[in-house]
């Protein structure tokens, strides 16, 4: 029992796609009627992605604007209807999910925001903002809204008294705080955390940082922490997976990306080279060349062939399939026969 | 000697008076720059690094008011200079960037237009100058085919591309100084480096002066050669860059640099700094970092004043001890 248990996935997408498509407008449908126009454009957020996260991890996804990780963090979260694949929640698919089964599944993926005064009612105090869920899904405790409430305030590092205020009155900090207590008032185990910590100052990132780390020890939390901010990733994460375009470009043990070996895949060795950080005194920047194309219209092949220093005339053509390596490292690159940029580094290093 | 000094500022105090009280968002600030320095101001929100900025370009308006304090831009009082002296000013020798590149672009209008604009407000110059000029400004900063992308409007343009447009406004009249405030803040990591290495380029191929506004030390570690530390509308360190980031001073910087990912092992908790900056309006008496200082004392009840020496500054009377 316990065997297979560890086996089964916490969540995981497989081969999940996400197309979002403009309707046609009035002109356009009577216009496509008489001349059989070109269907509208298509976004391929999410295109063939598979992503596992098992019990207790901390998986940590990056990646630079339109790259589809929230819309990755939304249908893993069961919130968005996907096109094509599936989404499994402990080894059921999600869409065969009916009725309490439905329901529970939704209770325990919890997601927190970005802007936390986006997603908290303005008229509603904290008591009301906390207490609504569980109080609806009959998940109160003996105590009444009262004792959770202030639990949970007591959880997240807020002081018990502030039940009675309005979101306004709580800076930016503390207000991320009050989504984190409405999430986990409803007893999730696993949190989609969408940028959740961008928002915020730098003193501040610390503590909600700290927090998150806190709640995963002590309520054994499992976590998607989607991010753009490299040095935060790599300091909360087991794990991390990189996507550019609507792809997964690498994924691999945080210690074996940030570590000596570093990076298979091309756009993360770029990323890693990019961040700016405290220790690099007067860098250069080197850049990678281009800007991020429009997910509109991606180019062909590998989708970073554009802007890579490594291209080749398959990288143009070809789509590199996500290839596996030892210790769980696994990269979507044709250099190298597939092994990314592994070798190619030993062999610069060597003739120096 | 003095001729390289672009731009110092002494005293500086700019309060909004509001009708719960008047909101000290700067309250005394000193800065120096020279011709082709770079001078990053680092704070979180409320810190008054922004105020600092519209202070200096006179882009104060009700019922903010600069009280006290003398801005001096190569020897001249930009004080007690009229509104048309700041007007031929701005955007000619001195330009600001800003980190929404919409606020400076007019949506309506083609970023041609818009530059042509900017250089006929300043020189008398024919539209076809002033056209090559802007060609110029863009191919400077990066833009390819300029001379397609002239004729576009900002909305056809990206988020990184938009912050070139607006850079290349920027440099349009080959200012002394430049006021950047977060430019690259809401851009992706690889542009980002890409508008990061031009201004490094462009600083020391033009000799230009930079005042760079982020609540980013990374950046602000890449690009500048000073750095000063704001809290609570002042500054409570400054000095080079290494010196600040290596032997900060002050128990704020000292927290800062702590609280960051980078300073930490993985997966320890990181050294935090408690508490939250104290609202405009209810500064503590003193030192305003006190409450969140592990090192306050009684003595910090009083105002610190700077200490340090002649180039590496602080505002506390526990400063950090300095590490070998």
């Amino acid at each position: 029992m316990s065997g297979t248990e560890a086996a089964t996935p916490l969540a995981a997408a497989r081969a999940v796609s996400k197309r979002f498509q403009r309707k046609p407008d009035m002109i356009e449908r009577f216009v496509g009627r008489l001349a059989g126009s070109p269907p509208p454009p298509t976004v391929h957020a999410l295109d063939d992605v598979s992503l596992e996260v098992m019990k207790g991890e901390v998986v940590g996804l990056v990646g630079e604007s339109g790259c589809g990780k929230s819309t990755l963090g939304r249908a893993i979260a069961g919130m968005l209807p996907i096109s094509g694949g599936v989404v499994e929640r402990q080894g059921r698919d999600i869409a065969s999910l009916k009725g309490r089964d439905r329901m529970e599944m939704r209770l325990r993926t919890q997601i927190i925001f970005q802007d936390p005064m986006s997603s908290l009612n303005p008229r509603k105090t904290v008591r009301q903002i906390i207490g609504e869920a569980p109080r609806v899904h009959g998940l109160l405790p003996a105590g009444g809204v009262d004792a959770l409430v202030a639990d949970l305030l007591a959880r997240v590092g807020l002081d018990t008294a502030v039940a009675g205020r309005y979101p306004h009155q709580f800076s930016g900090g503390q207000r991320q705080r009050l989504g984190i207590a409405r999430a986990l008032a409803v007893q999730p185990d696993f949190l989609v955390c969408d940028e959740s910590i961008a928002a915020l100052d730098v003193s501040i990132q610390a503590q909600v940082i700290n927090l998150f780390m806190e709640l995963k020890r002590d309520l054994g939390l499992t976590l998607l922490f989607i991010s753009h901010d490299l040095s935060v990733v790599q300091h909360i994460s087991d794990r991390v997976v990189v996507m550019y375009l609507g792809r997964i470009v690498e994924s691999a043990p945080t210690d074996e990306i940030f570590g000596p070996e570093g990076p298979r895949h091309p756009y993360t060795a770029a990323l890693l080279a990019e961040v700016p950080r405290i220790d690099r005194r007067g860098h250069t920047f080197s850049t990678v060349k281009g800007e991020i194309p429009s997910p509109l219209s991606p180019p062909g092949g590998c989708h970073f062939h554009p802007r890579c220093p490594f291209a080749m005339d398959i990288c143009k053509t070809t789509r590199p399939a996500l290839k596996d390596f030892e210790g769980g490292h696994s990269a979507a690159c044709h250099l190298d026969g597939g092994a990314g940029l592994r070798a190619i580094k030993r062999n610069t290093s060597n003739d120096k | 000697m003095t001729d390289n000094i672009i731009l110092k500022v002494e005293g500086l105090k700019t309060w909004f008076d509001t009708p719960k009280g008047t909101v000290k968002s700067v309250d005394g600030v000193d800065l120096e720059l020279k011709r082709g320095e770079i001078l990053g101001l680092v704070g979180e929100s409320g810190s008054g690094k922004s105020i600092t900025g519209f202070s200096i370009l006179g882009l104060i308006d009700k019922p903010g008011r600069v009280v006290e304090g003398r801005i001096d831009y190569r020897g001249e009082d930009l004080r007690a200079a009229g509104p048309k002296r700041l007007r031929a000013l701005r955007g000619d020798r001195i330009a600001m960037i800003f980190q929404d590149p919409m606020m400076t672009l007019n949506p309506v209008l083609k970023i041609g237009t818009q530059m042509i604009e900017t250089v006929r407000a300043h020189r008398k110059v024919s539209r076809a100058e002033a056209h090559a000029r802007a060609l110029a400004a863009l191919a400077k900063v990066g833009i390819p085919h300029p001379e397609e992308r002239i004729d576009a409007y900002p909305h056809e343009f990206s988020g990184g591309m938009r912050q070139r447009v607006a850079i290349a406004i920027a440099l349009l009249h080959e200012p002394d100084l430049i006021i950047a405030d977060e430019p690259t803040t809401a851009l992706d990591v690889t542009i980002q480096s890409q508008i990061l290495a031009e201004m490094q380029k462009l600083s020391q191929e033009m000799g230009l002066a930079m005042i760079w506004i982020s609540h980013d030390l990374g950046v602000v570690a890449a690009l500048a050669q000073k750095i000063a530390v704001m809290y609570a509308g002042r500054i409570v360190e400054h000095g080079p860059t290494a010196q600040v980031l290596d032997h900060p001073r002050h128990p704020y910087t000292r927290g800062l640099i702590d609280s960051t990912p980078m300073a930490n092992r993985r997966g320890e908790p990181l050294r935090q700094i408690p508490g939250a900056a104290p609202p405009p309006l209810g500064r503590p008496e003193g030192c305003p970092f006190r409450p969140r200082c592990p090192r306050a004392s009684a003595e910090c009840l009083h105002e610190p004043s700077e200490s340090g020496t002649d180039n590496h500054g602080w505002r506390c009377f526990h400063p950090m001890e300095v590490v070998a």
